[in-house]
């Protein structure tokens, strides 16, 4: 069964449809309907409260629908032909237990578990995390405590357990949090080249628009339900977010200061569409 | 009826009776009395008992840190007072088994409210803990003729209680909690890091979390007669903690707290033996000591090696 499952560049991997999923009570997202392939590298932003999480929550299966469908490979998430396809990195820096002394090479080991090898971890598993370790660059500080740790260096060891597992899917919440902007390039060139070399797709929610924008594919600008979902380069520019949303004058103001804040902390002005070859 | 206490038992015997005598005539254990519990079978009991109980506690305690449930020990001990005041009352069978059915129920409910968010954090714990201890009180006091001296002897430890059917009680649910342990040893650090990343990979987040109470509350049982029902805690918590201190990865800190509770009950029993205090109260202090000890070395230590990052 498992062996119809290997990524085929251009396959759809991820389907949802019609999806409307309330969190106690209030409606969170409606109408959603989106289509991933294999390969691909999708960015979710949105401001606070949009649904981002929501939705990544939805797609993993930890969080149920009200009404619509969420299936990969054609399969309700969660369920026994899917396990092991999907990854989760979660916001490592700031979510990281800091009262476990566990080293990074036992950390990303862990991702190694499935169902069926709960009990201990195979020659070939261990020779596996050995690789992983040097794709994701933490050959210097494998056996370093995870705590001891940067905060780009645990983004990765989280992307490391992530790849470990085998996943085709990866879905990442707001991985660059507490991390500098040197590491957050070189992370994100990584994952591209995962996209890229070894077919994984990708969808990452940020906060941080001009972070991702030059890296990711596609783009998703999620608001209670998709308001732009199209290739990188024709995203709109921040001033016409606004309009985006619907609500040109009335959006508060606090959550404007949080989309400028994170452009001045990035240091990257966001850019007219189609002007990103000249930077 | 006796499961795997006589199997502990003479496994345990010739290595105490050889630590005592190793070359004839020569008789290494210090003490006038502490030597006793390595030659005479009333007080070898206790002491492999102990040693056994602090090796699962070691172990088990490192779990409870990184879940932080660090209280889940005091409360579920508590709990199990009530079973043994029940127990005493109604008589028939030993107070440790019905000590053994609260603690597991009580563990369920506590971990049921925990995960079905009925109430947060610590507040299920807090209610059964009083609650239960309340219970005993009570039971003891109308038909149980209040807190005497074996009743005590629940409250603060006390070996000479141990006899050979606790000594099986002990043992065996010592044994099973730590083979358990060891197989759940990675799935249960996958959960306590990111739940969520575990339930994606497929683990049974929810019945894991549920054997891994039951288990708790085995553990916890056992060590009621060796360190009291209000000393639990410093079994469970103290190795781990000492250990997280010095240990490099998460093994290490499993293998030190099993080692560091194995030598904190060694020497509290040395101490009880030789100045004839309680062996719970003694045993508690000495972790305590053992873990300020370790955390004033650790900060004399980077002190000195490492003046130059305080520099900046």
């Amino acid at each position: 069964m498992s062996s119809d499952f290997f990524p085929v560049c251009g396959e759809e991997i991820l389907n949802v449809r019609d999806l409307s999923v309330n969190r106690s009570g209030s409606q969170i997202l409606r109408d959603i309907s989106l289509s991933i392939t294999c390969g691909e590298f999708v960015g979710i932003v949105g401001p606070n409260g949009g649904g981002k999480s929501t939705l990544v929550l939805t797609i993993l299966g930890i969080l149920k629908p009200k009404t619509g469908l969420v299936t990969i490979y054609d399969k309700t998430p969660l369920t026994k032909d899917i396990i092991g396809k999907v990854g989760w990195v979660p916001q490592t820096a700031s979510e990281l237990p800091t009262n476990v002394q566990i080293t990074v090479r036992e950390f990303i080991q862990l991702g190694t578990i499935s169902s069926r090898s709960i009990f201990g971890i195979s020659r070939k598993e261990r020779e596996a995390v050995d690789k992983i370790i040097t794709v994701v660059g933490l050959e210097d500080c494998a056996n370093k405590r995870i705590t001891k740790l940067s905060g780009g260096q645990r983004q990765r060891a989280a992307i490391g357990k992530a790849l470990a597992s085998e996943a085709d899917l990866i879905l990442m919440d707001e991985p660059m949090v507490g991390v500098d902007r040197e590491s957050r390039n070189s992370i994100m060139r990584l994952l591209d080249d995962l996209c890229h070399e070894q077919n994984k797709t990708i969808v990452m929610i940020s906060h941080d628009l001009a972070s991702i924008k030059q890296t990711v594919h596609r783009m998703i600008y999620l608001e209670e339900t998709i308001r732009y979902d199209g290739p990188t380069s024709e995203f709109p520019e921040l001033s016409s977010l606004a309009k985006l949303r619907g609500i040109v004058a009335t959006h508060d103001s606090q959550e404007q200061n949080a989309w400028s804040e994170d452009e001045q902390e990035s240091g990257i002005i966001i850019m007219v569409p189609g002007k990103e070859g000249e930077k | 009826m006796e499961f795997l206490g006589p199997i502990i038992f003479e496994i345990f015997v010739p290595i105490l009776e050889f630590i005592a005598e190793p070359v004839s005539g020569f008789k290494p254990i210090p003490g006038q009395y502490f030597p006793y519990y390595f030659t005479i079978e009333y007080f070898q009991r206790p002491l492999i008992a102990s040693i056994v109980v602090a090796i699962v506690a070691g172990l088990l305690g490192t779990f409870l840190l990184i879940r932080n449930l660090a209280l889940i020990g005091d409360g579920l001990a508590h709990v199990s007072f009530g079973g043994i005041a029940v127990g005493l009352v109604l008589g028939g069978i030993s107070p440790l088994w019905y000590a053994l059915i609260f603690s597991i129920l009580s563990a369920i409910a506590i971990d049921q409210m925990q995960t079905r968010k009925l109430i947060t954090g610590d507040a299920s714990i807090a209610i059964f803990l009083t609650g239960m201890l309340g219970l005993g009180l009570v039971v003891l006091r109308i038909w149980g003729g209040g807190v005497t001296a074996t009743v005590e002897g629940y409250l603060w430890g006390s070996l000479q209680m141990i006899d050979t059917g606790s000594f099986d009680i002990i043992v065996t649910s010592c044994v099973i909690a730590y083979v358990v342990i060891i197989a759940l040893y990675r799935i249960l650090l996958a959960i306590a890091i990111d739940p969520i990343a575990a339930r994606v990979q497929g683990l049974p987040v929810r019945y894991v979390g549920l054997l891994f109470s039951i288990i708790t509350a085995t553990v916890v049982v056992s060590m009621v007669q060796i360190v009291g029902v209000l000393l639990v805690t410093a079994l469970l918590v103290t190795p781990a903690a000492t250990a997280q201190l010095i240990g490099k990865s998460f093994r290490s800190c499993v293998i030190l707290s099993q080692i560091i509770g194995v030598i904190m009950v060694i020497l509290g029993l040395y101490f009880s033996a030789e100045y004839d205090t309680g062996s719970g109260s003694m045993i508690a202090f000495i972790a305590a000591l053992g873990f300020m000890f370790v955390a004033l070395a650790k900060y004399a230590i980077g002190f000195v090696v490492k003046p130059k990052e305080n520099l900046e």
